[in-house]
């Protein structure tokens, strides 16, 4: 820390605090990009079950037009846009690690440095993401190219706006819905084949297997009223007009908004109540 | 050479490259056809022959090349060039019959499964090498005797401590009944007692079953309790082969003295030989044996001490200099 | 003193290592049961799916339900076999090879590749086996399907033959560990081979994934492993030439593997110190 300034401005808490964390995102954002090229390779690999997936959805439509109000096309472009969703929703280790943190006892660095546990992980998933978009971008953008046929471009530019929103939201769900599972470090030694089975359910819950409105209706209206379909079906749906008209849009963005506050009180509060009752014990 | 000898490795060679490594996948095809790399010399021309039931030692500093020329002896590794012969076999052609009569065991390194008792892992041992059922109760038997672990066996070896594991590891070893047994670095990470423990554990069957022990250490005292025959090697030569008591003799004379002075810094006329370090208040000397005590005296009453230790000086120092004597002394 | 072993030890052995196996996963009950729980989440979400494609179709590329039914319990046991006796120790294999601990392996009197691949049992995906082979049957009740004796015995040979080339998939992956620096990989190739395995060959009859469905047919086979066999017993196909090839191709599978294999630990050995 430098020696006390005569400016006013500097010496302003709130300043120094953003710059902190705009060096920790600087910071993780150049590691990510270190990864770039296994990266890579990497997404190649991902996108080739993608393209099983398609192939399957075209031999069941080949006798059939439309199931649920979805043709062939919407469903491919589902598939696509649900691959956004998760772009920005995701969260890899972010569970586990937050768990493995306070049963290693590395709380204690929270707790002694001028750091913010939850502040800290969001700028560095926040980095994580956009170094991650950034680079997924060319690769995207060449696999929309090919796949634009499949598309019915929306024309309302609110959607759009409504689109990008959604995505962030999802974005903010995805972190404090994690951040909330590794709180239970807190209470259980263990988690992991608990985070294990949550993804699975959640891969399915979500929509991001396939989209909720195909399954029985009693099914797929039961599993809208959950947060987990913000993080692969909700942005997907609106994008594709599936989610009715303008009024329908907002009252989802609305209690996407309230999922979101949920999760990071729920994290928030935990987080105390873990420190509270077992210090940052561990080690 | 000896017709009779159990071991026996002439002109083992060893070098390896190294090769820098770089990260992912990328980096890894990239290393295919473009490599940095460098040569390392682990075992250079190193001859010896071992007769049955002898226990000889392998002494040297941390990288020497008592390890790797271990594991060339245990058939693990090839050698660049050289040969052995290990109970009439060569050993990097790890013919089946060969592998059933040695036993290699190194240490930090556990083959037991972990959350099971050492008895469960005996049993798969009993198995793997394929040993009739009443020989193996017996040895079994005779093995937990003595080691003294009836009361550990059935206990998962995750809670026993490391001198409790290091004891069923060696049994598992000797199941089979090996006649020849090749020990790295043995007793390293355990305290004191475990360590004598093992010791006294490996001379006792030695002179049981007459079994053939090769085993290397960084410790003086495993070779001290153990070895009668010692095998020095530095920088992957062996710079050393007779007798215990020639090295002992002439390297175990030197003591190292640490003293801590009370008071915040060194007593202004203190008189320190030339040698020592001194790290604020802290000072190293080395003395020779006989004047230690007369060293630390005079120091003591003269200057007030808050703390003194007597030690060892570190292998690696000590056979530093023998190699350094060695090359400078003429052989007689 | 003969050192060859008869092959009854090695299975004798092979029960033996199920058998601790077996006592050390009773050790972990909680573990056990949260995987077990795992298994049937991921058959709940298999079986929706399927039911939400057969809602108003009645074939999906030439598959009708109960086809597709047995498929997915082909696929289901499969995976479950493959999981039992091989997973577990391959993704084991590479912290084996950095941390030095194959050494250990190496000087043991038993052929190195059965050692390193049946050493631990899973058996909390020995019910997947079971549960696939039920869907399998309830599937052929369903269905009508009644598979003669020779079909039956077809079957078995051929999932055999995919349980093979499953099998040499995983140990060619795990012998690289020995030159790759990341090795976490493993997982991720094997997902993608079961995502290749998951759904009938006949998908891949468009025009612009030809040349996709030739790859995976005769250079890495996994479109074989479990449309071959299923085609056998739930369709009645019987194709000689693509059973012929299946069988070649996982014997020859196995051989090209464990040359990698050999040659791996043979380079292993020669680099290390």
């Amino acid at each position: 820390m430098s020696a006390v300034s005569a400016k006013p401005f500097e010496s302003s808490g709130l300043v120094r605090a953003l710059v902190k964390y705009l060096n920790i995102f600087k910071a993780s954002l150049i590691e990510r990009l270190a990864y770039r090229a296994d990266f890579l390779l990497g997404t190649f690999l991902r996108l080739l079950p993608l393209l099983t997936t398609i192939l399957l959805w075209k031999a069941v439509y080949h006798s059939k037009d439309e199931i649920s109000g979805y043709s062939f096309r919407q469903v491919v472009a589902y598939l696509l846009l649900v691959h956004v969703s998760r772009m920005f929703s995701s969260m890899p280790g972010l569970a586990s690690g937050v768990a493995r943190d306070i049963r290693d006892g590395n709380l204690k660095r929270y707790l002694i440095q001028p750091l913010d546990l939850m502040a800290y992980l969001l700028a560095y998933r926040m980095a994580h993401k956009v170094a991650y978009i950034v680079t997924s971008l060319p690769l995207y953008s060449v696999l929309f190219y090919f796949m634009g046929s499949f598309f019915d471009i929306p024309t309302d530019p609110k959607i759009y706006g409504a689109y990008v929103l959604a995505l962030f939201l999802g974005f903010l769900i995805g972190f404090a819905f994690e951040l909330s599972l590794g709180m239970l470090g807190f209470w259980f030694l263990e988690i992991s084949s608990f985070l294990y089975l949550v993804n699975t359910v959640n891969f399915f819950v979500s929509g991001h297997f396939l989209p909720l409105d195909l399954l029985d209706p009693w099914v797929a209206a039961t599993l809208k009223m959950l947060p987990m379909q913000y993080m692969a079906y909700f942005p997907a749906a609106l994008f594709l007009g599936k989610i009715g008209n303008w009024d329908s849009i907002i009252f989802g963005i609305s209690v996407e908004i309230c999922w979101c506050v949920f999760f990071f009180l729920l994290a928030r509060f935990s987080y105390r109540l873990g420190l509270r009752r077992y210090g940052a014990y561990g080690g | 050479m000896n017709e009779t000898a159990i071991i026996r490795a002439e002109g083992l060679c060893r070098t390896y490259t190294v090769y820098e490594k770089q990260p992912g996948l990328i980096g890894s095809i990239r290393s295919l056809w473009n490599r940095k790399y460098r040569t390392v010399v682990a075992v250079d021309n190193v001859s010896f022959s071992v007769e049955p039931g002898e226990i000889v030692g392998f002494l040297g500093p941390n990288g020497a090349g008592k390890t790797t020329t271990l594991k060339m002896l245990s058939g693990l590794i090839y050698p660049s060039s050289g040969t052995a012969s290990v109970l009439g076999f060569t050993p990097w052609e790890r013919a089946d019959s060969f592998r059933r009569q040695f036993s290699l065991v190194m240490g930090q390194k556990n083959q037991l499964w972990w959350d099971l008792p050492a008895s469960d892992s005996f049993d798969l041992h009993r198995e793997v090498y394929s040993l009739p059922k009443d020989r193996f109760q017996t040895v079994l038997g005779e093995l937990i005797e003595m080691f003294e672990v009836s009361r550990l066996v059935r206990q998962p070896v995750r809670e026993l401590s490391l001198g409790e594991r290091m004891k069923m590891e060696l049994i598992a070893s000797l199941l089979h009944e090996p006649k020849v047994l090749l020990l790295d670095e043995p007793t390293i990470g355990l305290d004191v007692v475990a360590q004598q423990t093992i010791q006294r554990c490996l001379r006792e069957y030695n002179r049981l079953k007459q079994a053939t022990i090769l085993l290397t250490s960084h410790y003086m005292r495993d070779v001290e309790a153990l070895c009668k025959r010692v095998l020095v090697i530095t920088n992957g030569k062996l710079v050393h082969d007779g007798p215990l008591a020639t090295i002992v003799q002439r390297l175990g004379s030197i003591k190292q003295i640490r003293l801590q002075f009370a008071g915040e810094s060194l007593p202004a006329n203190i008189r320190l030989p030339e040698s020592s370090r001194v790290q604020g208040t802290v000072v190293d000397l080395s003395v020779s044996r006989e004047l230690v005590s007369e060293t630390i005296s005079r120091i003591l009453e003269q200057h007030p001490v808050s703390d003194i230790t007597v030690t060892d000086p570190p292998l690696e120092d000590v056979v530093a200099r023998y190699f350094q004597e060695t090359s400078e002394v003429p052989k007689t | 003193m003969s050192s060859r072993r008869s092959l009854s030890s090695y299975f004798r052995l092979l029960t033996v290592f199920a058998k601790y196996s077996l006592a050390r996963e009773m050790a972990f009950r909680g573990n056990f049961a949260m995987k077990v729980l795992l298994e049937l989440v991921w058959l709940a979400i298999l079986l929706i799916f399927f039911r939400t494609l057969f809602r108003g179709v009645e074939t999906i590329a030439g598959w009708d339900q109960h086809a597709f039914l047995f498929f997915i319990g082909c696929y289901y046991a499969l995976e479950g076999v493959i999981e039992t006796f091989f997973l577990e120790n391959f993704v084991e294999f590479g912290d084996l090879v950095r941390s030095g601990n194959l050494d250990l392996h190496l000087l043991k009197p038993i052929d190195e590749q059965f050692l390193l691949s049946f050493r631990y049992v899973d058996w909390s995906t020995v019910p997947k086996v079971f549960i696939g082979a039920g869907m399998m049957s309830i599937a052929l009740v369903q269905g009508g399907i009644v598979p003669s004796p020779i079909y039956l015995i077809l079957f078995m040979a051929l999932f055999l033959a995919g349980v093979s080339m499953s099998y040499s998939f995983l140990l060619l992956l795990s012998s690289t560990a020995i030159w790759m620096v990341r090795n976490q990989s493993l997982m991720e190739l094997w997902w993608l081979f079961t995502t290749l395995m998951r759904y009938p060959r006949d998908i891949y009859d468009v025009s612009w994934a030809i040349p996709i469905k030739l790859i995976f047919s005769f250079i890495l086979p996994a479109l074989l492993v479990i449309s071959v066999p299923s085609e056998v017993a739930a369709r009645q196909l019987v194709n000689p030439l693509w059973i012929t090839w299946t069988i070649i191709a996982s014997v020859l599978s196995l051989k090209v593997s464990r040359m990698v294999f050999q040659w791996s630990i043979r380079s292993y050995r020669s680099a290390s110190s």
